[in-house]
């Protein structure tokens, strides 16, 4: 076997290595964001029990007539309370 | 001349039949047949008195359809005119549709219009001559023939509508066409028919008939409930409901009502009265057509209290009659739409039309890499599920262990339709063990994986749908097929086995026998025990006392031989307590028992730690339960020369007799009798299934897992060299 036909095979050997080293930095990169993925669909279903119990899909409710009017009038029901709870707060201080 | 004879179905029909039939005799009609279908009144004795030909038949073999066909082949007439009891020819009718049927050569059915009678409420009035003027106005579709108040011809293109109430036939057309054989619209269904097979019609205005169905209110809405019914069942028709538009509808309907009778200077006083009438009327009318169009929503005794026919479901659907030769037995047909879609055999037709997804290249050394991304595929569950148990002890603890694990649900025929992800993975935790992972229903959301995991055989063709896998394993708990008969099931179970996917079997036994049977390539793993519920509980043991898994519901466990076992020894041994578990239902048996529902394993473990005996029986792969036994100390009898030995081997601790009563009954006899027997048998059931853990078993199918991932290396690096 002449010299070159040796060195030219190390430097495959030696690019081969690199790849391979490549490759398994890559998968364990994909195992990773897996993980990561289903951990997040995970909590979700965690928080979201309930109203997939109950059969709610609050995307679906809220694309509905009058939703909207219904959050906005909740809304504006909801700063009257806090600027009725802010007057009292500030006339007991006083 | 051309010959024509009437054909009038009747039933009560006492009131106008008299009056009908003298005005036929004045028109000429040469051949009348009235068809009774079970009067009770005076229909018969005027019928035998007009002196026309009379037919009787059973209430139950009337249908719309059927019966005037029955008139048609019982009558020679070249027309055919068909009549209600309730319709009175005006003069003039039977000349008149001789002349419609004169008008072209095609003409194969005419029809005439309804007049209201001298006491019709003015909103039938109203309606039937503002509908039928209708016809009146339209001019022919395609030579524009109409003239005022002259016959229209309608041809293809045209208003199908006609009508039995006074309609006339060529018996030409009759013939070719017939009515279709169901109980409603059957005329509706021949105009269609009709005009589709290139025939025309005529709607003759001379040929009237006085008509008008005198009804309450309430009769009313019944009788709309059975024509739309009958409408959707002949054409589909759904009758559109909203209440804006209804109310709207209503509103401009009594006011036309309302304009109605002021032109016929009716006082004030009536006018008011009809005026209630006529809101409750269209009111109802909408509502009840609206149900009626809807109607196989209902169950099928409100649908015989909402038909003024007193129809149930199933006789709306158009049940056959019976009796008579004359009428065709053949029930009528039902229209069914598309519930489902997605079905198993759809994904199965897929599989085998497009094969298997192609598998992901694989790389080197995945199959020794520490995290896996394993993604399992399992039919649908239930609390107790004993496959699933086995699943989710395993996953989850290859979870524990750092994979990544997902859980996708294949449901292909709903039984999970009403739960959604969220509360299935919380059913998984409750029912099973703990997993921390996401949990799909379906496969919109599939991210690929490493090892995609089929665990039944209701999973496997979805699974070998799936893109982006390394490798595909089936973890398979039973000999599937023998779960049927021979049946769709059977073929398509065993038909998973067939696929290259390497199998983890859950006993020697079954890997022996995908191996053998199947040609596949399979391991097998050994059931776990959890130690910490089965265990000997601090109770004494009740002398002479037999526990038995009696699921009668799942044929493989043998319940039948099982109790005749029981009742053979309760005969030799009456001191013997048989104790009976695994149904809620309670068995019927030939010897006293005590029942126990299903329980939890906690209960279980107590139920065994103080029997004598156990029995749980396995025609197929052998179960966890005989484990739990003995880790609890109990000595239990199972079949022998099916699955246990490959497990425990021929005099392991389990005492085994072959599938016959008697020699079961010996068995669990030995274990009563012989007391060092059942305590060389309790002390090495213990000992035995020690080594048997869930952690054991986690090891076995994550090398299972590891060898799919393994095999596909070798092959790609074959195909490279």
């Amino acid at each position: 076997m002449s010299t070159a036909e040796t060195s030219s095979e190390r430097e495959l050997q030696a690019e081969n290595e690199i790849l391979r080293a490549r490759v398994a930095a890559l998968e364990s990169e994909l195992v990773e964001v897996q993980a990561r993925t289903n951990a997040v669909v995970a909590q979700w279903q965690e928080r979201a029990y309930w109203l997939d119990r109950w059969h709610l899909d609050l995307n679906a409710l809220m694309r509905k007539p009058g939703a909207a009017e219904l959050r906005g009038a909740l809304r504006a029901i909801r700063s009257v309370v806090r600027a009725y709870k802010r007057a009292r707060r500030s006339l007991s201080r006083s | 001349m051309t010959s024509v004879a009437t054909v009038i179905p009747v039933k009560d029909g006492e009131r106008y039949l008299e009056e009908l039939l003298a005005a036929l005799a004045r028109e000429g009609v040469q051949e009348v047949l009235v068809i009774d279908s079970g009067s009770h009144d005076r229909s018969l004795e005027i019928a035998r008195a007009a002196g026309v030909e009379l037919l009787e038949i059973a209430p139950e073999q009337f249908s719309h359809g059927r019966t005037r066909n029955l008139g048609a082949e019982r009558t020679s007439g070249e027309l055919i005119c068909f009549l209600t009891q309730d319709a009175t020819p005006c003069p003039g009718w039977l000349a008149a549709y001789l002349d419609a049927f004169a008008l072209e050569q095609h003409v194969g059915a005419a029809y005439g219009p309804h007049l209201p009678r001298a006491d019709t409420s003015p909103m039938i009035a109203r309606e039937l001559t503002e509908f039928f003027a209708g016809f009146e106005a339209q001019p022919s579709g395609q030579n524009g023939n109409a003239r005022a108040h002259g016959p229209v011809v309608q041809r293809a293109g045209d208003v199908s509508f006609l009508s039995n109430v006074n309609a006339c036939y060529a018996r030409a057309c009759w013939e070719e066409i017939r009515f279709r054989d169901v109980r409603y619209s059957e005329d509706q269904a021949f105009g269609a028919d009709m005009l589709a097979a290139g025939w025309t019609k005529v709607y003759q205005p001379a040929a009237a008939v006085l008509h008008a169905h005198d009804y309450s209110t309430a009769e009313f809405m019944r009788r709309y409930f059975d024509e739309y019914r009958g409408l959707r069942q002949t054409s589909g028709h759904v009758e559109p409901f909203a209440i804006s538009a209804t109310a709207r509808h209503v509103l401009s309907e009594v006011a036309a009502d309302r304009r109605w009778m002021s032109e016929r200077d009716m006082d004030a006083a009536t006018r008011m009265r009809w005026t209630t009438r006529s809101l409750a009327h269209h009111a109802g009318r909408r509502v009840f057509s609206a149900i009626g169009s809807r109607s196989e929503r209902l169950p099928n005794a409100l649908h015989r209290r909402l038909s003024l026919e007193g129809r149930g479901a199933e006789a709306a659907n158009g049940q056959p009659a019976q009796g008579a030769g004359e009428v065709s037995p053949v029930p009528a047909t039902a229209q069914i739409e598309q519930k489902l879609s997605g079905e198993v055999y759809d994904v199965v037709a897929e599989v085998w039309r497009d094969g298997p997804a192609p598998l992901s290249d694989p790389v080197p050394g995945m199959a020794e890499r520490e995290r896996l991304r394993l993604a399992m595929v399992i039919p649908p569950f239930s609390r107790g599920s004993g496959g699933h148990n086995t699943l989710f002890q395993i996953f989850s603890r290859l979870e524990r262990r750092g994979h990544t694990c997902s859980v996708w649900l294949a449901d292909y025929n709903g039984y999970a339709r009403d739960v959604w992800p969220a509360v299935l993975r919380e059913e998984i935790n409750e029912y099973f063990a703990p997993f921390k992972g996401p949990v799909y229903k379906g496969f919109a959301d599939w991210q690929g994986a490493d090892v995609a995991i089929a665990t039944g055989w209701q999973t496997v063709h979805a699974m070998l749908q799936l893109e982006r896998c390394r490798a595909r394993a089936y973890v398979v708990n039973d000999h599937e097929p023998e779960f049927y008969p021979a049946s769709v099931e059977q073929s398509l179970a065993a038909d998973t086995y067939r696929y290259d996917l390497h199998c983890i079997a859950a006993s020697p036994w079954l890997r022996d026998q995908l191996i053998e049977r199947y040609g596949a390539s399979a391991e097998a793993f050994q059931l776990g025990v959890d130690h910490n519920t089965y265990q000997p509980r601090p109770v004494a043991r009740r002398p002479a006392t037999v526990v038995y898994y009696a699921r009668y519901v799942t044929p493989r466990r043998a319940v039948p031989i099982g109790l005749m076992a029981l009742a053979e020894l309760k005969r030799r041994r009456p001191d013997v307590r048989i104790v009976l578990f695994g149904a809620n239902e309670v068995l019927h048996a030939s010897f006293p028992y005590e029942h126990v529902t299903v329980l939890s394993p906690e209960q279980l473990s107590w139920l065994y730690s103080e029997a004598t005996v156990g029995l749980c029986l396995s025609l197929t792969n052998f179960s966890l339960m005989p484990k739990e036994m003995l880790a609890c100390g109990l000595p239990c009898v199972e079949l022998a020369g099916i699955s246990a030995e490959s497990i425990f081997g021929t005099d392991g601790p389990l005492e085994l007799a072959s599938l016959d009563p008697n020699r079961l009954a010996d068995a669990m006899e030995r274990l009563l009798v012989d007391r060092e027997r059942w305590e060389r048998r309790s002390r090495e059931g213990i000992e035995f299934v020690a080594s048997h853990t869930w952690e054991h078993a986690t090891d076995e199918v994550e090398a299972g897992l590891r060898h799919a991932l393994r095999e596909r290396e070798a092959l790609a690096d074959t195909a490279i060299r």
